[in-house]
């Protein structure tokens, strides 16, 4: 297994993601037999159903959205370059990165392009707000079945009304920026890839 | 010239305070030593004492009342130990506030040192008047005055940032002190084999065994000095649970050396056999401090018909819990705290409001008084105990001490940092290191020590290193943190915005780490969620609130607390008209339609309503008290502001500003809130036509009603609902409702005192 992954990922190939996303060699190579396992139908793409196949995937309140995630817009399929892309969102941030020069585009797994990653997964039809009915929809997918609409109207509305500032009754990018910016992003929204 | 005098008298008054609360506090320590000293005085004349008992009796008895009928007598051994007892205490707490009340002292000095300062004053006057002032007795500090600081940490101990940094936290506490013990051990004894130092006769032993004491960072200390600087949570969680969690080290090497110093000789089996015992000894801790959680868990589900007694389930549960572990010798804090953090979320949801209340202040008023107290003790005992002071051995104790700590936290957090996601920066490690202070454990360990040869030199040493930590790095912490500008800590509470994100990206979190087949942190937490989502809970938690997800019970809080506030702070903040509490729809199936929302009244009529109600809310609030023992307070009233029903009474109700409004509400179905009475002295005709079939809120002020609301604990007969139209505001209602749930009142008391309605107003 290891040594057919690491023939059909060329070396250049590595390379590239590693400029693209900043992993390691190492964490490449294990994310590719990663991918491998996943892929069932060994065409070198990831579909919906592959990741359906995750147990843990299915009983997680969000599992759907996470899977779209993964799937550029309009297309059924993912291989290793987006899978990657997708996950090196969770990178941890190093030290030595928070001082690169800042004329370098950002990283991907910048404090501000984590977040957008999260905004997305609310924000379903990418008009850069969370309305009250996609708030709804996520709280809905959270809290389970037991709990009135009412209730979790009145949540989402006291939700918005906290964030809101322009009076737009959504919550907007920046909003959403403001809201969050108590909590320590860079350590929720990491995993350690081991080394 | 009237500006002049006007300040100068308004000096003089503090002046003339404090030198009157100064003037009585040293009453109150001759009066402690007097009782001290007479103490020793009746001691000696015990036995004369029946004697000259009798006399008097056997005098009146045969000499027929030549001696007149005692009209006062002074009988002072009755009452002596809670007497004193309770003066001891009463001191500590005078100083404490006259800390407080002095303005600037407080900023400067941090309140540990102040007492210590005061321990030392009073063991000297104690001492100058010639009597032997009493020592920190190891037995009182471990079993009374140290559990309640360490249940009062463990209760409200942040779980989030406690279990996310478990990893350093273990690695300090275990590592670190393990670190610290040897190196001071080790140094001292290479130095104590110098010759010209006169400490020959120190073997390896007892060296390490002073070592073992000496080096655990003390919980009380760090508790003390950190609550003043509000340094930032991660810095904060580091030092404080490392100072928990190196009790099971601390206790397994303290036993360890002690036992091996009588022995004499250490064997590879004996250091092996001590890895296991540290084992056991922290393993064990925490079963033990489990089991009681979980039985502790388990009682509060029964406790809806008896909430007076609710908060003395998680006292003594928890005290059983450092007892029991303290019979075998495991780790007494570890178990404390593991019984704290088990019992805390299940116990919370079932037990009422005020119960919640009671818990946090008792807990926090006990720690506070142990706190005191120990602190003052030490500087008694500071006075009082035999000292051997030897310059070499204190002064390169108190160095060793300081440089084991640099080096320790330095070396490990090198080593931590390859493996935490945020490293810790110079900056932080240095803090960590600076703040590992020690405190009062060391000394009451170094007090149970037997050997007397070396014990007096041990305990100077250790009252030094005590001294030189608390007061120094104590004092001069706050300005260093400030100098090296680490982040305080933030002062906001959590918004429900932070609470829905945190818990999205936990999910989001979890599925990514399920994408990776990386079975991290969130992975495990995700699963513990599960199993007691779908187990545990079910158990331990009463009624419909084992289903209820975390996000519910945190919007409930956080509605019922800003209601509370709202109302605290009298405002003409806008009640928003998404505080509704359609919540308790969910557990009243039996819920009518609710769709209105409160009907707009104007700005100044609303300011009327508010200026009306809070004139009459204040007067009553000091009339009804009604205090019985199985109820709490019969609060004052509710109000039914309809305001169709208002703008018909307003007149009628500002004529009568002096009286007081009742007006019954009546609840028929489940739980009623409380009572609520509207008091209409005059306007009988709206009282009897009001039906009022369920409680009514419509404005913030009568909000506050609830934090008064009383909880019936018992038996009142049910009262039918007499009169009140149909009331309108729904939205209020539902509102009530909910808050009172969120209070968590008991089930079937209806409201009884209907009766007292017309005679109430005095």
């Amino acid at each position: 297994m290891g040594s057919r992954a690491s023939t059909l990922l060329r070396e250049e190939e590595i390379e590239e993601i590693k400029k693209e996303t900043g992993f390691s060699h190492s964490q490449i190579t294990r994310l590719y037999s990663r991918f491998t396992s996943l892929d069932k139908g060994e065409n070198g793409t990831l579909s919906r159903e592959d990741f359906q196949r995750i147990p843990e995937l299915a009983i997680n309140p969000l599992g759907d959205r996470i899977i779209n995630a993964f799937f550029p817009e309009g297309e059924d399929q993912v291989n290793f370059r987006g899978f990657m892309r997708t996950l090196a969102h969770f990178r941890p941030i190093e030290d030595n990165e928070k001082n690169k020069d800042p004329t370098a585009s950002e990283p991907l797994n910048s404090r501000t392009n984590k977040l957008l990653f999260a905004f997305r997964l609310y924000d379903l039809d990418r008009d850069d707000k969370i309305s009250r009915d996609e708030l709804l929809q996520v709280l809905r997918m959270m809290v389970g079945v037991n709990i009135s609409d009412e209730q979790l109207g009145s949540i989402a509305d006291r939700t918005i009304q906290e964030a809101d500032q322009n009076g737009d009754n959504s919550i907007s990018f920046n909003e959403f920026i403001k809201v969050l910016e108590k909590v320590d992003v860079e350590q929720k929204m990491s995993i350690r890839f081991l080394h | 010239m009237a500006e002049l005098l006007g300040s100068s008298s308004v000096r003089s008054g503090r002046a003339s305070f404090c030198l009157r609360v100064v003037g009585f506090v040293l009453l109150l320590v001759f009066a402690a030593a007097a009782s001290a000293s007479r103490d020793i005085s009746n001691g000696t004349s015990k036995e004369p004492n029946p004697a000259r008992e009798e006399d008097p009796h056997h005098r009146s008895n045969t000499t027929h009342h030549k001696k007149a009928f005692p009209v006062l007598s002074f009988n002072y051994e009755h009452v002596r130990t809670p007497f004193e007892i309770s003066l001891w205490i009463l001191l500590a707490l005078l100083m404490k506030l006259g800390f407080h009340i002095i303005p600037r002292l407080s900023h400067v000095v941090p309140e540990s040192c102040l007492l210590i300062f005061v321990g030392l004053l009073v063991g000297g006057i104690i001492k100058a008047i010639g009597e032997k002032p009493p020592i920190l007795d190891s037995t009182l500090f471990f079993l009374y005055l140290l559990p309640p600081i360490i249940l009062d940490a463990g209760y409200f101990l942040p779980i989030r940032p406690f279990t996310e940094n478990l990893g350093t936290i273990l690695v300090f506490a275990v590592v670190g002190t393990l670190w610290n013990a040897f190196f001071i051990g080790g140094m001292m004894y290479a130095v104590c084999q110098i010759e010209g130092t006169g400490l020959g006769g120190v073997d390896l032993l007892s060296c390490l065994l002073f070592g073992a004491i000496i080096s655990a960072v003390d919980p009380v200390a760090v508790l003390a000095m950190f609550e003043e600087i509000h340094i930032n949570e991660l810095l904060h969680i580091l030092v404080f649970g490392e100072s928990l969690l190196n009790d099971a080290v601390t206790v397994v090497l303290y036993h360890l050396f002690e036992e091996f110093a009588h022995i004499g000789t250490v064997t590879v089996a004996d250091a092996f056999l001590g890895v296991v015992c540290f084992f056991v000894v922290s393993l064990g801790g925490i079963l033990v401090g489990a089991i009681y959680g979980i039985l502790g868990a388990f009682t509060s589900r029964f406790t809806s018909h008896t909430r007076v007694i609710e908060p003395l389930f998680v006292f003594l549960y928890s005290y059983m819990a450092y007892l029991s572990a303290e019979v075998f010798h495991l780790s007494g804090i570890m178990s404390l705290i593991a019984c704290g953090v088990m019992m805390r979320p299940y116990v919370e949801a079932n037990i009422s409001h005020k119960s919640y209340t009671t818990i946090k202040y008792f807990l926090k008023m006990w720690s506070s008084v142990s706190e005191t107290l120990i602190f003052i003790f030490l500087g008694v005992s500071t006075v009082a105990g035999p000292h051997s002071w030897n310059w070499t051995f204190v002064v390169l104790t108190v160095i060793l001490c300081f440089v084991s700590r640099m080096l320790g936290v330095v070396g490990l957090t090198y080593i931590i940092n390859k493996f935490r996601i945020v490293k810790l920066t110079k900056k932080e490690q240095f803090i960590v290191a600076y703040g590992g202070l020690r405190g009062a454990i060391a000394f009451s360990l170094g007090f149970l020590l037997t050997n007397d040869k070396m014990k007096d030199m041990f305990l100077t040493a250790i009252i030094t290193v005590i001294f030189f930590t608390v007061f120094v790095q104590g004092m001069t912490i706050k300005p260093l943190v400030d100098l090296l500008a680490v982040k305080k800590k933030k002062e906001s509470k959590r918004s429900i915005n932070e609470e829905i994100h945190t818990q999205f990206l936990d999910h989001l979190l979890t599925g990514i780490e399920d994408v990776c087949g990386h079975y991290g942190h969130h992975h495990w937490k995700d699963k513990l969620n599960r199993f007691n989502k779908a187990y545990v809970k079910k158990w331990l938690i009463a009624g419909e609130r084992s289903t209820e997800p975390q996000l519910i019970s945190f919007y409930n809080k956080l509605e019922m607390k800003q209601a509370i506030m709202l109302v605290e702070s009298g405002s003409a903040a806008k009640l928003p008209s998404t505080l509704s509490s359609v919540s308790m729809q969910n557990i009243q199936p039996r819920a009518q339609p609710r769709g209105r929302i409160i009907p707009r009244i104007s700005k100044g009529r609303e300011e009327e309503i508010r200026k009306l109600l809070r004139a009459n809310l204040q007067k009553t609030r000091q009339r009804l008290r009604s205090y019985s023992r199985h109820d709490l307070m019969i609060d004052p009233f509710e109000d039914n502001m309809s305001e169709v029903r208002f703008r018909k009474q307003r007149v009628e109700m500002e004529r009568r500003m002096s009286h007081y409004l009742t007006v019954p509400a009546n609840r028929q179905e489940a739980p009623p809130v409380r009572k609520v009475y509207l008091a209409d002295d005059g306007d009988s005709r709206a009282v009897s036509g009001r039906r009022a079939t369920q409680p009514n809120l419509s404005s913030p002020d009568a909000v506050s009603l609830l934090d008064e609301s009383s909880q019936r604990a018992n038996q009142r007969s049910p009262d039918p609902p007499r009169r009140g139209p149909e009331l309108q505001e729904s939205q209020e209602e539902q509102d009530q409702l909910k808050l009172s749930r969120c209070l968590s009142d008991p089930g079937p008391n209806k409201d009884g005192d209907e009766d007292k309605n017309k005679g109430f107003i005095p």
